[in-house]
């Protein structure tokens, strides 16, 4: 995983040339690439616009219509097109709503394990060394604990709402970012151009930001992607053993998690929230390998 | 044999850390005495309970005895079951075992097949589908893939057992619910190694010497596309006891991952430092042995 | 290629569709396939949590206590109505205010072949009334010590006077536990080999899956009725449930609700409610500085909470509407405050009005997130009902170990919900946290003629005085309200209809009392 191969100047150049112009015309080509774009903007949208789309409050309970089937079955109305759950609330009105911490978790967690990982990681390749030596033997020692392992016991300590479940998701999974920053680091670092630029005597913080950050960010964003849907994943998990986001806030998760018990009588309860989920993550992995098929053809996995 | 030992000698600091990052996690919260007794207990109750557990002490003196007693061998105790914390972590070792190796098999005899066919048939509809399938598996969470099995299989069509631990029919459901995540990664990453030996010269000197397709595939293409495989399968051993956590869960499977559960909710710190640093020596040791065969497995790879 | 996505994608969705159909039926039939009978002499009981330990003096959950009593024997045992009946002691006797003297039963052996003297007994009552790191320390550290006077005869010397003895010594950590065998065996090999005197014997404990008991032929009681009793532990409520309609055990604990009309559809199983001692309530505080702290605010709470509507919406039935915490089957149990609760929310604006929150209030509630029954779903339904009268409740929810630790530092705001249970049945365990000592930085309650019951019923050897002290008490507590109650939790069990099974109101599972049909 961390063998780079190396890659020449002169198709780094190339790549460097198609890579936006194109962008666009590339996206109409890849099928899977562009329904995963509309999906993410179609759930990014409904989080955005949740209050003008949701025709309840989330939160709002009804003990007299309590677990209502979706419409087109046997007692359903349109009021309620998905049904309601077991206090009454509109199963549709939470989904929308659900979007947005849903998507704020996910979201979020990744940019803060992005940046703390990107740091560490240029810290770690640049610097090398004992710095090198304390950063890599901390990833290795949060990798070899399992991430729901270590979420659970933190969470557990914390408490969890949604600001501490964004850190923890986030402070767990930035060793990824940290590796793959640092081995990308380690291979631009000893490129003649960046060799050069440094025996002029460019400061380093100037030789990271001109040449080594450019290098390292497209294989970050398709990381970055593909990890905000195992992050949306984990919600539910984490939901489930109890620790995931609390009421009256409302993700997708929560609504799977809480709705587990009715599997067996008022289906719809869980069912659309996982739908909701499966479409998402779908959605983001179509994106995200399109985005490595467009901007970073070396990453395998 | 230099880097492997060199290796070994750096999960040394790891280990340390990770027994301070637990430990620190684990203590800093306070006591796990409020969680032991009912909620009718009075306050002096709670602090002569404390006192006599030595929680009092302050934190840095609390982890150099840690450390101490985990020299000698000694983990601690449970407070749930009274017994040796290592004991207890080590008893339930063989019950995740065997539910870890029967998910892996299930995730290889998905795997193995789709991945290589998705590969051959670059872009059809099988791929697609088969693409599309390995996405499906990776965005159902678990918990939720288990109880759906059991409704389906087990109250339904009664054709498993529900829950527990027995013979290899308690097996089969459990190892589904936790082989289908990994099926689904695993499914995708020989799906792209094979791609990349498909393209590669050997391959097309193959097929230009006339061989059936089906003999480049099995024998040659599959064969390396193996050896990050055997990798990737050591790799997703943290993944896999991670996943025993809610797996055993649901299906009341008596092994480590519920032991897990169960320890961190009631704050039964010894058992929660035992497991997780077992756990943790684990994952290193598969990490380096898979490093290891790669290494062998691959001449391409210098030792640095 | 969009197309075969979009195939996938209605594929996927008509499975989800199926399946769920497939398990849930339509309305009309809810049940599954029914549950074939067997006449197999083994019971298999189907918990939520696995037995802690057979260290009876270190654990208090009453799902542990439950299968112990198989095991091991009480000196007496609380018949309820009946008063106390005989166990392991054939009879006793009240000497003086802190001396009771006891008679053993002759001829009770232990499962290993040792006979049962008083040296077992002052051997176990001592141990867990002296060593301090045990759970069970706080409910036995009142006994000063046992006094052996011969093999059979033994007088419990308390440190003050102690009404409540007898109800001590008839619950958690009361089993009488081998000398000979723990001295010179070792703990540690008696939790994992735990010899007792009662009607089963260990065989076998697989962690977190099963424990196994089988008949003791040499019981000193009736001769046990099953050759073999599995408690199996299914922490899932949905696994446990599905366990039960596929036969695979015959009593499942702690139903949810909502599967409760599906198991009563299914053919050859059934549910049972049955009164439990754990009572959920508010506790709100009384100091200066919070809104709850006046009496109107207080009853405005109380009468905007309908809880006979949460009784019957969420938990299906299975809970008893009360105003006191002291339930029938306690000693002290005040029953004209059991079975009957105050809904009137027009009288809870008016009262706000006249407490000058004419336009409404705020106040905060942390409640515990799955620890209870419902425990979430009531709160939140709480909350709306409060939000009619124009309270409006910022809601804390907080997984059990948060809630835990802001309840051991008392760190809670105006109000939390919690629930109480009482292996006492005495109102003595039921009241004390309302001693205004106790109360501090929780209710600060602080009414000197409760204080007053309170303190001189703890100790008062009247039996029929000190009842009365604590109904008095309860009436003046429902009144200023430090506690509101809500109702009684019912047990939800499901059984399969080869075996009869009446639940207990203290929980316990004698396995003898539950026979095949």
């Amino acid at each position: 995983m961390t063998t780079t191969l190396e890659t020449s100047q002169s198709s780094l150049n190339r790549k460097k040339k198609g890579r936006f112009k194109s962008l666009f015309f590339r996206l109409l080509k890849s099928k899977t690439g562009f329904v995963g774009l509309i999906i993410v903007l179609a759930m990014t949208i409904m989080a955005i616009l949740a209050p003008y789309l949701a025709m309840y409050d989330p939160a709002k309970t009804n003990i007299m219509s309590r677990l209502l089937p979706p419409f087109w079955l046997e007692g359903g109305t349109m009021e309620h097109p998905l049904g309601t759950d077991n206090l009454g609330r509109d199963v549709l009105s939470r989904i929308i709503y659900g979007s947005r911490i849903s998507l704020l978790v996910g979201i979020s967690a990744v940019i803060l394990a992005g940046i703390i990982g990107m740091f560490f990681g240029l810290i770690a390749g640049y610097y090398g060394k004992l710095w090198d030596f304390i950063i890599m033997r901390t990833v290795d020692s949060f990798l070899a604990i399992p991430n729901i392992l270590f979420m659970l016991i933190i969470l557990a300590v914390l408490g969890p709402s949604v600001p501490t479940l964004i850190l923890v998701l986030g402070g767990t999974s930035w060793v990824v970012y940290a590796r793959m920053v640092r081995s990308e680091t380690l291979s631009v670092k000893e490129r003649d151009y960046v060799r050069s630029a440094r025996a002029i005597g460019a400061k380093n913080f100037r030789i990271i930001a001109k040449y080594v950050l450019p290098n390292v960010i497209s294989s970050f964003i398709v990381i970055a992607t593909l990890n905000v849907a195992s992050t949306i994943i984990l919600e539910a998990s984490l939901s489930f053993l109890g620790l995931g986001i609390q009421s009256p806030d409302v993700s997708w998760g929560l609504m799977l998690s809480d709705g587990r018990e009715y599997l067996a009588t008022s289906w719809w309860v869980a069912t659309f929230p996982g739908i909701a989920i499966t479409v998402t993550v779908l959605g983001v992995i179509f994106l995200g390998d399109w985005l490595r098929d467009v901007l970073d053809p070396k990453i395998k996995d | 044999m230099k880097y492997f030992l060199l290796n070994v000698l750096k999960t040394i600091p790891v280990l340390l850390l990770i027994t301070l990052i637990v430990f620190v996690l684990v203590r800093v919260t306070g006591d796990p005495v409020s969680m032991m007794l009912p909620e009718t207990a009075t306050d002096e109750e709670r602090e002569s309970l404390k006192e006599a557990l030595g929680f009092n002490e302050p934190l840095p003196v609390q982890y150099m005895k840690y450390l101490g007693d985990l020299v000698k061998g000694d983990f601690g105790e449970s407070f749930r079951y009274d017994m040796d914390a290592l004991d207890l972590v080590l008893e339930r070792l063989p019950a995740t075992f065997q539910l870890a190796i029967a998910s892996m098999i299930v995730a290889i005899i998905i795997s193995v097949p789709l991945g290589i066919l998705s590969a051959v048939k670059r872009n059809s509809f099988m791929d697609l589908f088969i693409t599309g399938g390995a996405v499906l598996g990776k965005a159902m969470p678990s918990f939720w893939l288990g109880i759906m099995l059991i409704l389906m299989f087990a109250v339904n069509l009664q054709l498993f057992p529900v829950s527990g631990k027995g013979g290899l029919m308690h097996l089969i459901l459990p190892a589904i619910t936790l082989g289908t995540g990994i099926a689904a990664e695993m499914t995708r990453l020989i799906r792209s190694s094979m791609l990349e030996i498909l393209g590669q010269d050997f391959i097309r000197t193959a097929r230009s010497k006339g061989l059936r397709e089906s003999i480049v595939v099995n024998k040659h293409a599959f064969r390396n596309a193996l050896i990050p495989v055997v990798t990737i399968m050591a790799l997703q051993t943290s993944t896999l006891i991670g996943g025993t956590l809610i797996t055993e869960t649901v299906f009341a499977w008596p092994g480590l991952g519920q032991l897990l559960v169960q320890a961190v909710n009631l704050r039964d710190m010894s058992v929660v430092q035992a497991a997780t640093l077992l756990i943790a020596v684990f994952v290193i040791l598969s990490n380096l042995i898979a490093d290891l065969i790669y290494r062998l497995l691959d001449p391409r790879i210098k030792y640095d | 290629m969009k197309k075969g996505l979009s195939i996938l994608l209605l594929v996927f969705v008509l499975i989800l569709a199926a399946c769920s159909k497939d398990s849930g039926g339509s309305d009309k039939e809810q049940g599954e396939k029914p549950v074939e009978k067997s006449d197999s002499k083994t019971l298999v009981v189907g918990f939520g949590t696995d037995v802690t330990s057979f260290d009876i003096h270190n654990h208090n959950t009453t799902s542990t206590e439950a299968v112990h009593v198989n095991m091991f024997n009480y000196l007496v045992k609380n018949g309820g109505k009946e008063g106390f009946l005989p166990d392991l002691a054939e009879s006793w006797e009240n000497v003086d205010d802190t001396t009771w003297s006891f008679k053993l039963k002759e001829g009770v052996k232990f499962h290993n072949g040792e006979d049962l003297t008083a040296d077992d007994v002052k051997f176990t009552l001592e141990r867990v009334a002296n060593d301090e790191t045990l759970l069970e320390y706080g409910s036995y550290k009142q006994i000063k010590e046992v006094k052996v006077k011969s093999d059979y005869e033994f007088d419990i010397i308390t440190h003050a006077p102690e009404p409540a003895l007898l109800n001590r010594l008839s619950r958690i950590g009361s089993g009488i536990l081998p000398k000979d065998y723990i001295e010179s065996e070792g703990w540690d090999t008696f939790v994992n080999k735990p010899v007792g005197t009662g009607p089963y014997k260990f065989k076998d404990w697989k962690k977190d899956d099963r424990l196994t008991l089988e008949a003791n032929n040499d019981y000193f009681g009736e001769a046990p009725k099953w050759e073999e009793v599995v408690f199996r532990s299914i922490p899932e409520d949905s696994t446990r449930v599905s366990e039960l309609l596929t036969g695979g055990i015959d009593i499942a604990v702690n139903i949810p609700p909502t599967d409760v009309e599906r198991i009563d559809a299914t053919e050859g199983v059934t549910v049972k409610n049955s009164p439990t001692q754990r009572v959920m309530m508010l506790v709100l505080r009384t100091a200066e500085g919070n809104v709850t702290a006046d009496p109107l605010v207080r009853e405005a709470i109380d009468l905007a909470i309908d809880k006979q509507a949460i009784v019957d919406s969420l938990l299906g039935g299975a809970g008893e509407v009360t105003r006191t915490r002291v339930t029938p089957g306690n000693v002290g149990a005040n029953e004209s405050l059991f079975g009957t609760s105050l809904y009137d929310p027009e009288k809870a604006k008016e009262l706000l009005a006249q407490a000058g929150y004419a336009d409404g209030l705020t106040l905060t509630l942390s409640a515990p997130n799955g620890r209870y029954l419902k425990d979430k779903e009531t709160a939140e339904l709480m909350v709306a009902m409060l939000a009619e009268v124009g309270i409006t409740v910022k809601l804390e929810l907080l997984e059990w170990s948060a809630f835990n630790q802001k309840y051991t530092e008392r760190t809670f705001n105006d109000m939390f919900f919690i629930g109480y249970g009482n292996s006492m049945f005495d109102a003595s365990l039921a009241l004390d946290r309302l001693q205004f000592e106790r109360a501090k930085g929780e209710t600060d309650y602080n009414n000197p003629e409760t204080e007053k019951l309170l303190i001189t019923a703890e100790t008062n050897m009247n039996l029929d005085e000190r009842v009365e002290q604590y109904k008095k008490a309860q009436e003046f507590i429902a009144e200023d309200r430090p506690q509101i109650y809500l109702y009684q939790l019912q047990a939800i069990t499901g059984v399969n209809d080869r075996v009869d099974f009446e639940p207990r109101l203290d929980e316990m599972f004698y396995v003898d009392t539950i026979t095949l049909k």
